[in-house]
């Protein structure tokens, strides 16, 4: 008889490996095995030292959390999302479960009987090497993810990659290496290298390795003037290599480093030099190996050539981010680390495009406004940014434009692969009414400023924060000078203030936080809008009226209001701490959740917790004080 | 209230027969039952297609399905009703006295569950009295009935679709009625761990 339901399900599994290995057939008859499993938030479907199961489960709906127990702390080693298999040691082994998995929210998963599934696995070795793939991998780096394709291994018995035990982890590398032959000219090669951003090329007769000429070798032996550029490699290049089978450890290539005293090591099939060549290992590859430090992502960064590549960084600057926080590490180093991230990850999305294009036709600037503007960028938000091309001749105008339209689009789209969803109210440099030339912008600031809320009803306060994101810094100063030239207008500053004081109050009169009442975050707390956004609002009214320029960031601009004003200097620090606060407790929702962390769940903080995010919000009414008598703001203005 | 008497000595088909004798212990299968149906009038109305889907041990056994369409050539007929696309479709399709037999001997003993189970209930039965069987001796759940148990409410009903909703099920794909019994089956895992049924 038909099932229909078998068929939902085989139609759902295709698309995921293993399964998409499989023929639909088959897929069929393993679908109308599976028991089908609904989980509640928090709900657990085994946990450590459980018996196995008799099946092993894919994600169906909702997400599913991998954790194992450390030091009586609960760390979380994956988020299976729909599609994601886990619970594989059924499959290979005999002991018990060695991790938790509980749904983080209300899930479905998919049980398949380990029994119904293992003859499809005896037959279609591409499904057990995935399996086996899957449950041996043993790395949490998210660079391997796609390399793994969507598998979830079950073998972790640590979370904190530990410093000794990262020792052994096998390293990743180059495994397609600049190749030339022995007779090809130094000037050849040393054009692919650049070509080709690496840092060696491998001579080789055949498959077989016979030396390396890396940087070192050209600026000691072509740069001095010893040998011609003309000269063919085999003269010059380091012979033999130092050769490594494949799968060496982290330590061993770095002994193997020091005791040759070279930089690059070559990987060969058998480990001898006289085998066919597999990769290269650079000191690079392993200094990526060991942290993920800040300037080593930066790096990379700049060698990313796809946008694929920047996602992993952003993603192990997530990481960064979470373990910077669990360790106290003071805000303003880590929002400032994550916003050269952000910044660098920006700069090569313009590359990238400018690389897809071809060169610009006119100079231009790409500026990041909004929370990167001000380089308060934790969490993955959304891409605010605008761009400014210098004037040129009338009849070329349009044709500009359409390249820097065009570009802009390039660069949204790379960022959005990366991760930045686009600003949902459009203010992206994509939108042709945020990519402009400098006149135009001009002309838009100045009515924005002598006429606010006359054309539009939204001049949106975004752009008043920018931060040179790529390009000409010169059209970033003259759209600066055009912004505190006119910055002495009151209605403006009328605008700006009422803009400001008009958001919610954050706590009730009895001192209980304003809760969401309705909609799909009930119960919880906006921290964005009725934390955040108004000690924003205020430091740049503030900051525009004490012609503060070239700080953008909230903290800084109430650090120095706090010198500028004395009178004020007590509510202006307490206001930059309390900023601080809100940040780390909006980037700590949105690790947990994913989300960008507006909405803060109240339920889940602890007293302590929610005292001090009251405190926080204290200082915001002395703020809305100074603001109204400053600018002599009244009801009507 | 006599409706025993007047089948007292009477013999049953074999199915019927075999169907009673699977009562002797208690069934932890459960089966969420969705049938399409006219309306809810069993003198009048008519069973256009079932679907059934097991539930065993707090999991839906995707194998234990059960999914017949009747084409009601006659009703249709009466009705001046267009029942192309029933004949088209590829479904598996029985007359009205096999479907029934069909999904006596799927059934069995489970407990059986659906949203307004009673009509569908009362239409079956009606069908199976004309086969001359007796009627439906399976336990029933409702899980609108539970939901409003669950919560404390009386004075409101709830479709499918807003209990769906309520608890969070994915509900796309709906075109068949097993589709329904798929996601009925999701809500009952749901209520059945909230209230603790066995």
């Amino acid at each position: 008889m038909r099932n229909s339901i078998a068929e939902r399900i085989a139609d759902f599994l295709k698309d995921f490996p293993p399964f998409n290995k499989l023929s639909y057939d088959d897929l069929l008859r393993i679908a109308s095995d599976i028991r089908v499993v609904t989980l509640d938030k928090n709900q657990t479907l085994f946990k450590i030292n459980d018996t196995l199961h008799d099946s092993f489960y894919v994600v169906g709906s909702g997400v599913v959390n991998l954790t194992v127990i450390a030091d009586a702390e609960e760390n979380l080693l994956n988020k299976c999302v729909p599609g994601d298999i886990f619970g594989l040691r059924p499959f290979f082994a005999r002991n018990n479960y060695m991790m938790t998995a509980k749904a983080r929210e209300d899930s479905i998963v998919y049980a398949i009987p380990i029994a119904a599934f293992r003859p499809f696995v005896a037959q279609n070795s591409a499904v057990l090497d995935f399996l086996l793939e899957s449950f041996a991998t043993n790395s949490r780096n998210p660079a391997d993810k796609e390399v793994r394709g969507k598998l979830i291994s079950d073998t972790h018995i640590t979370t904190e990659p530990q410093p000794e035990m990262q020792f052994f982890q096998s390293l990743s590398y180059n495994k397609s290496p600049l190749t030339a032959s022995t007779a090809t000219l130094v000037k050849d090669i040393a054009s692919k290298m650049t070509e080709h951003l690496s840092d060696c090329a491998i001579v080789t007769q055949g498959e077989i390795p016979l030396g390396i000429l890396t940087d070192a070798d050209l600026r000691s032996k072509i740069a001095t003037g010893r040998f011609p550029v003309t000269i063919a490699v085999d003269r010059v290049m380091a012979a033999p290599v130092i050769s490594v089978p494949e799968n060496v450890s982290l330590a061993e290539a770095q002994l193997l480093l020091l005791k040759n005293n070279v930089t690059h090591l070559v990987v060969t099939v058998d480990g001898s030099d006289k085998s066919p060549l597999k990769g290269v290992i650079s000191q690079h590859d392993l200094i990526a190996a060991q942290a993920n430090n800040p300037g080593i992502l930066i790096k990379e960064i700049k060698r990313s050539q796809h946008p694929r590549e920047l996602k992993n960084v952003r993603e192990k600057m997530a990481e960064l981010i979470r373990s910077s926080l669990s360790k106290n590490i003071p805000m303003p180093h880590v929002a400032n680390i994550a916003s050269e991230i952000n910044m660098g990850i920006i700069k090569r999305s313009v590359e990238i495009a400018i690389l897809d294009l071809g060169s610009p036709p006119a100079r231009f600037t790409w500026l990041a406004i909004g929370s990167q503007g001000r380089k308060e960028q934790l969490l993955l938000t959304d891409q605010d940014s605008m761009l400014v091309f210098e004037d040129v001749a009338a009849e070329k105008h349009k044709e500009v434009k359409d390249y820097f339209v065009r570009l802009a689009k390039r660069t949204v789209a790379v960022l959005e692969k990366v991760g930045y969803p686009p600003c949902p109210n459009g203010h992206i440099a994509s939108n042709i009414v945020w990519c402009r030339s400098i006149s135009d912008w001009v002309k838009q600031y100045q009515s924005w400023m002598t006429t606010p809320g006359e054309k539009s009803n939204e001049i949106s306060p975004v752009f008043f924060d920018f931060e040179l994101a790529f390009g000409e810094s010169k059209l970033e100063e003259a759209l600066l000078d055009v912004v505190y030239s006119n910055a002495r207008r009151n209605s403006f500053f009328d605008y700006l203030g009422n803009d400001a004081l008009r958001k919610p109050p954050p706590l009730s009169f009895f001192k209980k936080f304003n809760v969401e009442e309705e909609g799909e975050h009930r119960n919880k707390f906006d921290i964005k809008l009725k934390g955040i956004m108004p000690l924003v609002d205020g430091a740049r009214l503030l900051a525009l009226g004490q012609n503060l320029r070239g700080i953008t960031n909230t903290y800084m601009r109430f650090k120095q209001l706090a010198m500028l004003e004395p009178k004020f200097s007590e509510t202006y620090l307490s206001c930059a701490e309390a900023f601080l606060t809100l940040s780390k407790y909006r980037a700590l929702e949105g690790m947990k959740y994913d989300s960008d962390g507006r909405y803060v769940n109240l339920e889940e903080l602890s007293k302590i917790d929610k005292e001090k995010l009251k405190a926080a919000l204290e200082p915001m009414r002395e703020l809305e004080e100074i603001i109204k008598d400053k600018f002599r703001l009244t009801q009507f203005s | 209230m006599f409706d025993w008497i007047k089948h007292i000595n009477k013999e049953y088909p074999e199915f019927w027969k075999k169907y009673l004798s699977k009562f002797d212990h208690r069934s932890k299968r459960f089966i969420t039952l969705n049938l399409e149906i006219s309306g809810n009038d069993p003198q009048k109305d008519v069973i256009f297609s079932f679907g059934g889907i097991g539930v065993f041990n707090n999991a839906i056994v995707v194998g234990d399905s059960f999914e017949v369409i009747i084409p009601q050539y006659k009703y249709l007929h009466d009705n001046g009703l267009d029942n192309e696309f029933i004949i088209e479709s590829k479904q598996d399709k029985l007359s009205e006295n096999q479907a029934i037999e069909a999904f006596v001997n799927y059934i069995g003993n489970a407990v059986l569950v659906g949203h307004r189970i009673h009509h569908d209930v009362d239409l079956i039965n009606e069908a199976l009295e004309k086969l001359g069987c007796g009627r439906l001796k399976n336990e029933a759940l409702d899980i609108e009935i539970m939901h409003r148990k669950l919560n404390d409410i009386t004075d409101r009903q709830f479709s499918l679709d807003e209990l769906a909703q309520f608890y969070k099920i994915p509900s796309a794909d709906r075109m068949t009625a097993i589709d329904d019994a798929y996601i009925m089956a999701l809500l009952f895992l749901k209520l059945k761990s909230r209230l603790g049924i066995n």
